[in-house]
Order: C-alpha cells, then sequence, then structure tokens
C-alpha cells in the first residue's frame, strides 16, 4: 500500500516532515489540581492531576520524595471499534508505566516527601499517538497544578514508510507493520527521557528517524509553553493587574 | 516591597473563613442559606448554566458533551449488528453504561470503585428503555408520606427498539451508549441523563447493505458511493424519539428544598430527591434513597414542580441545539 503519494503527500495530505495540528487547553476540570485537554489531529486525551496529596496506601509512602502514580484508560468510544476493556490489559498497563516513569524523571520530587501525586490520562479519541498525546497533556497538567518541573517533557513519534522517514504518524500509517519510534525529551536541556521503537530499523536510518522526532518534540513544546504564557497572562487578567 | 496592612488582615479572615469551612460545614451552610445564599453564591431556586455540545466524538455515531455547571458528561452511541433474541425478533436493543474515571474527582481512586458508577448505570438504563417488569412494582409504604407512592420502575419509552431493526430474525442494530463522567461537581444523574437524550438526538444510524453471503454490515463512508449492492437502509437516519425523560436531584435540608446541588452541597447534606419527568408532563419516576429528612407530601410536590420547570428549560436548550445543528 502506498503511504507517501509520488507527489509527496501522505493519506490524510500532510508532508513527510509535517505535523498533526495540534490543540490544548488548561484547566478543564473543576475538581482536579491541575488539568489539561490535548489533541494531536484526531488524537484526543484529557489528563488530571491530583496531587501532591496523601498516600493512599502507607506501605508505598516514600519517606523522602512523593510518589508518582499514573493510570492510562481508553474511552469506550476512544477506538473505531468499541473497546471492550478500558484498563487492566496489558497495554494500558504498559502505558500507564511508560508515562510514570517519563514523568517522574522530570518533577522535583523532593520537595514533596512522603506524599503521592496521581496522573490520570483518558484517551477520548485515539487516532495514533496516542502516548505522545498522553504525555504532552500530562506535562500541561502538571504545570497547570503548580507542581515544579525541571523541565518540560514532550514526545513525539515519528517512522519510516515507503523509504521515507515520516513525522507524527496517525492510527493507518502507525499499524502498517513499519517502525514506530517514540521519543520523550526534557526540552530545554535537551535529555532524551524516553526512547521507544518496534519493529526493524538499519541503524543510519534510525538515527534520522530519532533526529526526526526530536524536532518534533521541539516542536510541541514551543506550543506548550505558548500555551501556558497565555494561560499566565489570561490569570493575571482576571486578577486584575 | 512590604504588603500592605489591610492585605495582611484580610488573608487572616479569610483563612479563618476557610477554616470554619471545612471543620464545620453544616453550620456554615446553614448560615449561608438563612441569607438565602448557597456555598457557590447562587440564590436558593437557581439552577446552574447548562449547554450541550453535539458531535464531540468524531468516530462516534451520535455523541453529546453536556456541562451543568462544572458538572461535564461525554455521551457517545457505537452501534453494532447482532442477531436479535428469539423472543423479540422485531427489536433492537440498547446497552448503557456510565463510567466515572478517576480524573472526573478527587475522591474516585483507581482500583477502589465508586458505588454511584454502576447506580447511576442502573438507572439510566431503567429510565430510557421500555422496560416495564411487573415484579418490580413496588408500594412504597413508608411513614414518610401520607399517601401511598407506587415506585415505578418503568421507562419513558423515549425508543421504540423496533426502531433499530433491519431484517426481522436476522439482523438487529445493538447501540452501545458510554457515558463518561469528566468532571464530578454533584447531579451526576441528571446531567447523564441529559447527555443519553442529547446523544440519541444526534444519533445517526448508519447504511447497511447485505453482502454476497446474505449477511448485513455496515457501508463505510467511502463505500457509500461505490457500491453496487442494494442497500438496506438507503441514507443515514436519525431516531425517532417520542417523549424525552429529563431529571432534577433536590437536597432537602430543614425545611429547605434545595435544587441541583454542587458536589459539595451533596456531601454535607445526605437527603436527597430525583424527580424524573417527560417532555408531555408526565412523572416518570421518583427517587427518595433514605435520609435524615422525612418529606411531606408537600415537599414532595414542590420538587415536582421544580422538576417540571427544569425539564422545560431543558428541552429548550435541547431543541436550540439540535436545531444549530441541523443549520450546519
Amino acid at each position: 500500500m502506498e503511504f507517501v503519494s509520488p507527489e509527496g503527500l501522505r493519506l490524510d495530505g500532510r508532508r513527510p516532515l509535517e505535523m498533526r495540528q495540534l490543540r490544548a487547553e488548561i484547566g478543564s476540570i473543576s475538581k482536579a489540581d491541575g488539568s489539561a485537554v490535548f489533541e494531536m489531529g484526531n488524537t484526543k486525551v484529557i489528563a488530571a492531576v491530583y496531587g501532591p496529596r496523601e498516600v493512599e496506601n502507607k506501605s508505598q509512602q516514600i519517606s523522602d520524595k512523593a510518589l508518582v502514580r499514573c493510570e492510562y484508560t481508553m474511552a469506550n468510544f476512544s477506538t473505531g471499534d468499541r473497546v471492550r476493556k478500558p484498563k487492566g490489559d496489558r497495554r494500558s498497563t504498559e502505558i500507564s508505566m511508560v508515562i510514570r516513569q517519563t514523568m517522574e524523571s522530570c518533577i522535583l520530587l523532593e520537595k514533596f516527601p512522603g506524599s503521592q501525586i496521581d496522573i490520570f490520562v483518558q484517551v477520548l479519541q485515539a487516532d495514533g499517538g496516542t502516548r505522545s498525546a498522553c504525555i504532552n497533556a500530562a506535562t500541561l497538567a502538571l504545570a497547570d497544578a503548580g507542581i515544579p518541573m525541571r523541565d518540560l517533557v514532550t514526545s513525539c513519534s515519528a517512522g519510516y514508510l515507503n523509504s521515507t522517514p515520516l513525522l507524527d504518524l496517525n492510527y493507518v500509517e502507525d499499524s502498517a507493520g513499519g517502525p514506530d519510534v517514540t521519543v520523550g525529551l526534557l526540552s530545554k536541556m535537551d535529555k532524551v527521557t524516553l526512547l521507544q521503537m518496534d519493529s526493524k530499523l538499519p541503524i543510519d536510518i534510525f538515527e534520522n528517524v530519532m533526529q526526526l522526532a526530536i524536532e518534533g518534540c521541539k516542536a510541541v513544546a514551543n506550543y506548550i509553553r505558548e500555551i501556558l504564557l497565555e494561560n499566565t497572562k489570561q490569570l493575571e487578567y482576571r486578577r486584575g493587574k | 516591597m512590604v504588603p500592605s496592612m489591610s492585605a495582611f488582615e484580610n488573608t487572616s479572615a479569610n483563612t479563618e473563613v476557610e477554616v470554619f469551612r471545612r471543620l464545620y460545614p453544616l453550620e456554615f451552610y446553614d448560615r449561608l442559606l438563612d441569607k438565602s445564599v448557597r456555598l457557590d453564591a447562587r440564590s436558593l431556586r437557581h439552577f446552574r448554566d447548562s449547554t450541550v455540545a453535539f458531535g464531540a466524538v468524531s468516530s462516534a455515531n451520535g455523541s453529546a458533551l453536556v456541562k451543568i455547571g462544572s458538572t461535564t458528561m461525554l455521551a457517545a452511541i457505537k452501534m453494532e449488528i447482532m442477531t436479535p433474541s428469539v423472543e423479540a425478533p422485531d427489536e433492537g436493543n440498547v446497552a448503557i453504561e456510565f463510567h466515572m474515571p478517576p480524573i472526573c474527582s478527587p475522591v474516585v481512586w483507581p482500583g477502589r470503585p465508586v458505588e454511584a458508577a454502576p447506580v447511576i448505570s442502573k438507572q439510566l438504563t431503567d429510565t430510557i428503555l421500555r422496560h416495564v417488569n411487573p415484579s418490580e412494582f413496588l408500594l412504597a409504604d413508608s411513614y414518610f408520606l401520607s399517601f401511598r407512592v407506587k415506585y415505578f420502575v418503568k421507562c419513558s419509552g423515549m425508543i421504540d427498539l423496533k426502531e433499530l431493526c433491519l431484517v426481522s430474525g436476522k439482523a438487529a442494530w445493538m447501540a452501545y451508549l458510554d457515558i463518561c463522567c469528566l468532571d464530578a461537581d454533584g447531579g451526576l444523574f441528571d446531567a447523564a441523563l441529559l447527555s443519553a437524550a442529547a446523544a440519541f438526538s444526534h444519533l445517526q444510524i448508519p447504511v447497511v447493505s447485505l453482502n454476497e453471503e446474505g449477511r448485513v454490515f455496515i457501508v463505510s463512508e467511502e463505500e457509500a458511493g461505490k457500491s453496487k449492492k442494494e442497500a438496506v437502509n438507503k441514507e443515514k437516519r436519525k431516531l425517532n424519539l417520542r417523549s424525552i425523560p429529563l431529571s432534577l436531584t433536590c437536597i432537602l435540608h430543614k425545611n429547605y428544598i434545595i435544587p441541583d446541588p454542587t458536589a459539595e452541597e451533596e456531601s454535607i447534606i445526605e437527603t436527597s430527591v430525583t424527580v424524573v419527568m417527560d417532555s408531555s408532563d408526565q412523572l416518570v419516576s421518583l427517587y427518595k434513597p433514605g435520609g435524615q429528612i422525612l418529606a411531606f407530601s408537600k415537599a414532595i410536590q414542590e420538587c415536582v414542580e421544580l422538576t417540571r420547570q427544569r425539564v422545560k428549560e431543558l428541552l429548550r436548550i435541547l431543541e436550540a441545539a439540535v436545531s444549530d445543528m441541523e443549520v450546519d
């Protein structure tokens, strides 16, 4: 099947190095300490952060830093066919762990010893790249909750189909069986905190694809910074300063 | 820069108020009620602003995002083809599920199931579907009320399941309605019922046709134009909804009847009454699950009257949203 036409257009009309449209909103859930909705094309996820709060299970409490808990769930209506088991299946458990470890690397846990920070992410619409959208939404939600972080963690995926590196795969491109490289980056510090790849790639092409994903992460980070700045301006305006 | 003294005084006064609110919520609420104000500065009989938006989930056959105040519900319907049961070969079916994921509230934790979720799922199913089961008629001969109230587990017949039939005895629609609570701030059943009604108003039944083996399958958007096969239903159609059930929850405190509570109010006051009425002004169901306050029939009648007002308002909002959608 042809994923890149001879004119250089992908199935949804994008160019190979073009990302999908990003859209983000902060503070959607009134009851949460921090929340955000993040859209990458048709993929839409909502993240809520509760914490720092008291640890639920005292046996898991850590005396010198905060405990981070993360849960990834998919709404029943999020995919083409109705999802029977929204959580507890292997994929959701794995993605929950990946998001938790990624966020743990950037939150300043030592500031809140003996407490718990909960990050819950719910996928409302899935069209490829849900992992990346969840990490981006979690970063925004943590910023909205005012939890101090080392840096903004952003994530983006890239693949390689029809001998072309492609940025930000959607569901059709992802399920084509080609390689899918997901990168999580601490944007200002330029450090990779998450790197996952499936399928096979020769090393030199892999380096190109990973570099492309890193560029995508930086673009997402710029967008997130704009959103946070806009949000702060709104808060200042409402405060009357 | 040294902050002014008045700023200091204000902060300590604010802190005192906050502490009183946390430690003695009931007394705090009483004091506000004496001045005819509620916790979120509403007047006593004021309903929160409600909005309905259609098509929130583009991959679903029908969807709606509903907000009552801060309470947010996302409802989406996915249609699948199934074989109808032997007892009812001309009827399809509807499965309703209500989810409260941990994002919606600080009291919902993963691994600790919320007791409200399956209760609301059952209540929604009973209210929306044609489901009169004689063995479930109960006579509430309680000492609360001065007259007998028949507690109906009947529905309003919003959907005629015969409309969901495709080929009698062979194929019918199964509509999966999933309601996801995104923000739980009181009045969950009211918001969930409104979102279910809105999602069914938005629902478009997909086009189907028969394949070679005589099985019915859904024709996707791209194939619709190219298909040479005879379509079983020619074009996407909408469901014909008869009477739409809508509800209002009121909390009872001393001799106050307070409609449309927030989560904070619901946590302080345990006695609540939920009244479901439909668009033809008929009472569908009444639900008062215990509580410290005993209600006389006059109080119940007042709740019904408040519900009538609320249902009119909600129907107007729904109709406005439907006509906006049709303009598009």
